[in-house]
């Protein structure tokens, strides 16, 4: 062991690159995170198991109790709904609770996003990709909207097989989409909120409001005009929740709601490699 | 063996505390152990803690490093940095060889888990595949000597306990570079003697091992340097017998005021 020479120490022809011989520069970069942790699937697909496993560890009927909680709803809600805006009960149900399923992945993956880095103190015990934590994160709640989709599959084949066609292989893309989707809307949000404190509580709050104002109760076609723009047209959630949907009431969503989803992809991600590229060093202090 | 060598040059890190509240701020001033508090950051809106300032060394194949001094001198943060966990403000570290780090009793992500599942998870993020972690698994099993406690949560370990699956884990890690903080239970009063004998078994297998630690005994029977350090300045790096002699006779001095840098 040495005292470094200063020949070593202000070399100007070696600033800035990330190998010296033998030697490598610990540092990682958005990219190398984004894709080395793509890579690990066999990782983030474990470590989103174990998430859920441990959630309903010393349950007996597990996952199965979101989609319980979930029919209650359903039944409940629809007799409401039904009344209210004078729906059909073979057809609003359906709707109903699809809509829901969506919603309920959706709304869990960003809040799950800005809570991603403060519930994770082990960033601060071992050097890691930390897009393993966006991409477990999606995983998991694919995963969970999968034991729903599943009970509901059966719900419908027995009571509305007329429901069941191959548009409903379009829920595929659609869930591919939500995928994409969610690891970029991780990353941000989890790297805002970790910094700034406040943001869970206010995404928590627009949450609460977009269940209502997003078309999950009520049957987008009920609204006209300016509002329906705001918020059927343009609501990002809504073209989301259509993509995944429409095709398991049968029907093909509409090409706009792909369109709204391509801008967002393509914003949010950009958008996301930025700010991850600038402060993803910066993330183990805010933990 | 492959070479390991960690070259570190000027190496300054400057933590931002957030959300300081003004009592809080004026109490951190007055506090008697940490590194600098940025007096010219009090006017912006955050204060920072420098942690470290100015490091320049080089270890190589053999080098077992003790970090030496009080609460607050930068020995954590320094580990930290060396296992990139933190990136330094200033200056950089270099690094050839595999670094595996154990800082902290949680192995894997949540203490929820069992041992055998914290194994394979630890063993994934340390970037090996399932099959490759599982197929060392019996190889843990005996040298942790944990027997039907892996499949308990791991919450429900000793420290001992916890100590000796670390250890057993990063053995099976097989590191060329070993990072090992206190907060692991070496030299604590809990320290069983058979997680001792484990970390030593440990420190023989890997090319360099930097440990920080409060306990001369365990500092004086794995290490061959020690380095002294002060309010994040590396103050001096020697053989351990003298570093440990001149950090008592610091420490003697400094005891009755208290006061840090």
């Amino acid at each position: 062991m040495t005292v470094s020479s200063p020949s070593v120490n202000g070399d100007p022809k070696i600033a800035g690159a990330k190998s010296r011989g033998h030697l490598r520069l610990l540092v990682i970069t958005a990219s190398e995170d984004l894709l080395d942790g793509l890579r690990r699937y066999d990782l983030w697909g474990r470590v989103g198991f174990l998430d859920i496993k441990r959630r309903y560890r010393r349950t007996t009927i597990g996952p199965f109790w979101a989609t319980i909680s979930l029919a209650i709803f359903t039944a409940v809600m629809s007799s409401i709904g039904v009344g209210l805006w004078k729906q059909e009960p073979a057809e609003y149900m359906p709707f109903l609770a699809s809509g829901m399923m969506v919603w309920l992945m959706l709304s869990t993956m960003i809040t799950e996003g800005g809570n991603m880095f403060i519930s994770s103190q082990h960033l601060n015990r071992m050097r890691m990709d930390y897009s393993i934590l966006a991409y477990a994160l999606a995983w998991r709640n694919l995963v969970s909207f999968f034991h729903n989709l599943a009970v509901y599959l059966v719900i419908v084949a027995i009571f509305l097989p007329k429901l069941i066609t191959p548009t409903i292989l379009l829920v595929i893309p659609g869930l591919v989409l939500v995928a994409v989707n969610a690891v970029w809307v991780a990353l941000l949000l989890g790297m805002i909120c970790v910094r700034f404190r406040d943001v869970q509580q206010l995404i928590a709050t627009v949450l609460q409001i977009s269940l209502f104002v997003t078309p999950v109760f009520w049957p987008p076609h009920l609204l006209t005009g300016l509002t329906r723009l705001v918020f059927v047209d343009l609501n990002p959630l809504f073209a989301f929740i259509n993509v995944v949907r429409e095709p398991l009431l049968g029907k093909t969503p509409s090409l706009w709601s792909y369109l709204v989803i391509l801008v967002v992809t393509l914003v949010g991600w950009i958008a996301t490699f930025k700010v991850f590229s600038r402060y993803r060093k910066r993330i183990a202090f805010w933990v | 063996m492959t070479m390991a060598t960690i070259l570190t040059e000027n190496v300054g890190l400057d933590f931002p505390i957030y959300g300081m509240q003004r009592s809080l701020r004026r109490a951190l001033f007055q506090s008697a152990t940490g590194g600098f508090i940025n007096k010219k950051d009090l006017q912006h809106r955050h204060v920072t803690v420098t942690a470290l300032t100015g490091l320049s060394f080089q270890l190589s194949d053999g080098d077992r490093l003790a970090l030496v001094g009080h609460n607050g001198a930068g020995k954590s943060s320094l580990l930290k940095v060396l296992a990139g966990i933190y990136y330094p403000t200033s200056g950089q570290v270099w690094v050839d060889g595999k670094i595996t780090s154990l800082f902290e009793l949680t192995l894997g992500i949540d203490s929820e888990d069992t041992g055998y599942e914290t194994i394979v998870t630890a063993g994934m993020l340390h970037g090996m595949t399932q099959s490759e972690i599982e197929s060392k698994i019996p190889e843990i099993e005996q040298f942790s000597e944990l027997g039907e406690y892996l499949s308990l949560p791991v919450r429900t370990y000793s420290m001992g306990m916890t100590t000796r699956l670390g250890f057993s884990l990063a053995t099976v890690f097989e590191p060329e570079i070993l990072l090992l903080d206190e907060g692991i239970g070496a030299g604590d009063a809990r320290f069983t003697d058979r997680a001792s004998a484990r970390l030593h078994e440990l420190a023989k297998k890997s090319a360099i091992l930097v440990l920080a630690s409060h306990s001369d005994d365990l500092i004086r029977s794995i290490c061959n340097k020690a380095a002294l350090m002060n309010s994040g300045r590396l103050v001096k790096i020697g053989p351990v017998d003298e570093i440990l002699s001149e950090y008592h006779i610091e420490k003697a001095r400094s005891e009755p005021r208290a006061t840090a840098g």
